[in-house]
């Protein structure tokens, strides 16, 4: 068994010519304990056609900005999941791309101390290409009240959402933006309230690429994304752990 | 062979005698002008090597006492400045302005605490509001030299426009462009203008507090009118002429312009941040880190222009 993993592991390493390392580069601690609960026994390779990018520190720990980029492993993809080493909920989202999507976006998210932030992305072929930044932080951004939480204009504006589309010599971008308060579960009597599910769909109603949220994706989430054909018209869904669901037209 | 383990334990307590030597400013009173006084903070940003000691503060000495403009990032220094005080005049400290809310200009309180300290009545309110985290902040930044350091309130609102002190005369001047409240002191008598930090020079300026860069702009543009023959910036060297009004105008235009122009064309926070800063910045202390730090407290407002 593992004979077959290593040699998966060097066949995807010379095939996509990735950086084969078993030591991680960002020398978390928790790495191995990380690895074992998001990809269990898989075979893996650190890639550097995964970019995580990240400020070096986070200047507002409630709102650290945060790309993500396997467009080097475009139509190669099934699934990539990122998470922050050190947040006390380590999963930040799982996307789940569409070819007619570019497998990269930006969002802002909560950091609760320094801490390696990580996408790791299952190929295929069944190997994950490991990318991650680390970010200097001081800390609280998880145990922080949302800020929605002192002024109840969320309660009465809950899911109402903005969205532009930004066209691009070769397809486009679309920016959104969702009032939601986002709230960890983490701040004292205050219950988790957040975005879980994003669905990013056809103009005829198909589901094109898909994200699963946690906790740590900022309040009033922006999310950007790419597309590559500016023809087509899209709209998002979205349902949060209390059941509401929003729709809107891109 | 005992002689030398004896002079190797007796070397060892030197070594360990200078790191437990007490934290030192090593503050030296300049005197800019007559009766004035600056203390030149460093072109850093904080850190446990500096003691928060990037900011400048100053005094300025009449018949009747003197006059301290804002007291530092922590009570040590505020302790350090009132020793140089006294090494340069034997008159009480009269008053004490905090300029405005920010740690590196008020946390130095303390040391004052038998003075009337004033600020204006939004600073005190901010003070009250936001000090505790800002000192919090400060310990993890800098460490042991904030040691006992604790928000010390200012003790009264200022309630006139000029203070007439001795054969001085200030002009005190409030704007908001920086922190939302923000005292100009103008010295009617020499000349001598304490900008705070509605004025940076040759070191990044810092946006978390402020009410939008065209505030900032606008209020510029009208200090320009004051006359002074000198300008004390509330960190970075201290000036004759315009140019630190000519170099804030242009900065602050330039990442109105970059924040506008990112937003109209959909980039996300952390393309922005990558973006270079204008080759005419090149020689200001910290523009990339402060750039950044903009990027953070300013850009969600001009994507929301652009939705």
């Amino acid at each position: 068994m593992k004979l077959k993993y290593a040699a998966a592991l060097l066949a995807a390493s010379v095939s996509l010519g990735a950086q084969a390392s078993q030591s991680d580069p960002l020398e978390s601690p928790l790495w191995d304990y990380m690895r074992q609960l998001f990809i269990g026994d898989a075979p893996y390779v650190f890639d550097d056609k995964v970019s995580v990018d990240v400020p070096e520190f986070a200047e507002d720990p409630t709102q650290v900005p945060i790309t993500v980029n396997a467009a080097a492993l475009s139509g190669n993809i099934q699934k990539i999941v990122t998470w922050a080493d050190l947040n006390p909920i380590q999963h930040i989202f799982t996307y789940y791309p569409h070819p007619d999507i570019v497998p990269r976006v930006s969002l802002r998210i909560k950091v609760q101390q320094g801490s390696a932030v990580r996408a790791a992305v299952l190929t295929k072929d069944g190997v994950w290409h490991i990318g991650g930044s680390y970010l200097d932080a001081a800390g609280g951004g998880c145990t922080t009240a949302s800020v929605g939480n002192a002024n109840p204009y969320w309660e009465s504006h809950l899911g109402e959402t903005k969205s532009r589309f930004f066209p691009r010599e070769e397809g486009g971008r679309y920016k959104f933006k969702i009032v939601h308060p986002m709230d960890t579960g983490l701040v004292d009597a205050i219950p988790e309230f957040y975005i879980e599910q994003v669905v990013v769909k056809s103009e005829s109603g198909q589901d094109l690429a898909k994200m699963e949220l946690s906790q740590p994706v900022s309040e009033n989430p922006v999310i950007t994304f790419d597309v590559r054909n500016k023809q087509s018209k899209y709209s998002v869904w979205m349902r949060d752990n209390g059941g509401n669901e929003f729709e809107t037209a891109l | 062979m005992f002689k030398k383990i004896a002079v190797g334990i007796s070397l060892l307590f030197l070594i360990g005698a200078a790191h437990a030597s007490p934290l030192n400013y090593n503050l030296k009173a300049e005197n800019v002008a007559e009766n004035t006084w600056v203390f030149q903070g460093k072109l850093e940003d904080f850190s446990n090597l500096n003691g928060g000691n990037i900011v400048n503060t100053g005094f300025v000495v009449t018949e009747e006492g003197v006059v301290v403009i804002d007291t530092g990032p922590s009570l040590r220094y505020g302790k350090a400045m009132r020793k140089a005080i006294e090494s340069v005049t034997d008159k009480p400290i009269k008053v004490v302005f905090n300029t405005h809310h920010h740690p590196d200009h008020f946390l130095g309180n303390q040391a004052f605490s038998d003075v009337d300290i004033q600020a204006l009545p939004e600073t005190g309110k901010q003070i009250a509001m936001h000090g505790n985290a800002f000192a919090e902040n400060m310990y993890r930044l800098v460490g042991d030299w904030m040691r006992s350091t604790e928000v010390y309130l200012p003790s009264r609102p200022i309630e006139s426009d000029h203070l007439k002190l001795g054969s001085h005369s200030f002009k005190l001047m409030s704007y908001t462009g920086h922190s939302g409240s923000d005292l100009v002191i103008l010295d009617e008598k020499t000349g001598v203008l304490f900008a705070a930090d509605m004025i940076f020079f040759q070191r990044a300026l810092t946006t978390p507090h402020t009410p939008g860069l065209h505030v900032w702009l606008d209020e510029i543009a009208k200090m320009r009118d004051i006359e002074f023959s000198l300008l004390i910036p509330g960190h970075g060297p201290l000036v004759e002429d315009a140019r630190a009004f000519d170099q804030m105008s242009a900065y602050l235009a330039w990442l109105d312009k970059v924040m506008t122009e990112s937003a109209k064309e959909g980039l996300s926070m952390t393309e922005v941040m990558r973006l270079p800063v204008k080759p005419e910045f090149k020689d200001i202390a910290l523009k990339r880190r402060e750039f950044i730090r903009s990027v953070v407290h300013l850009y969600p407002k001009y994507e929301e222009k652009y939705f």
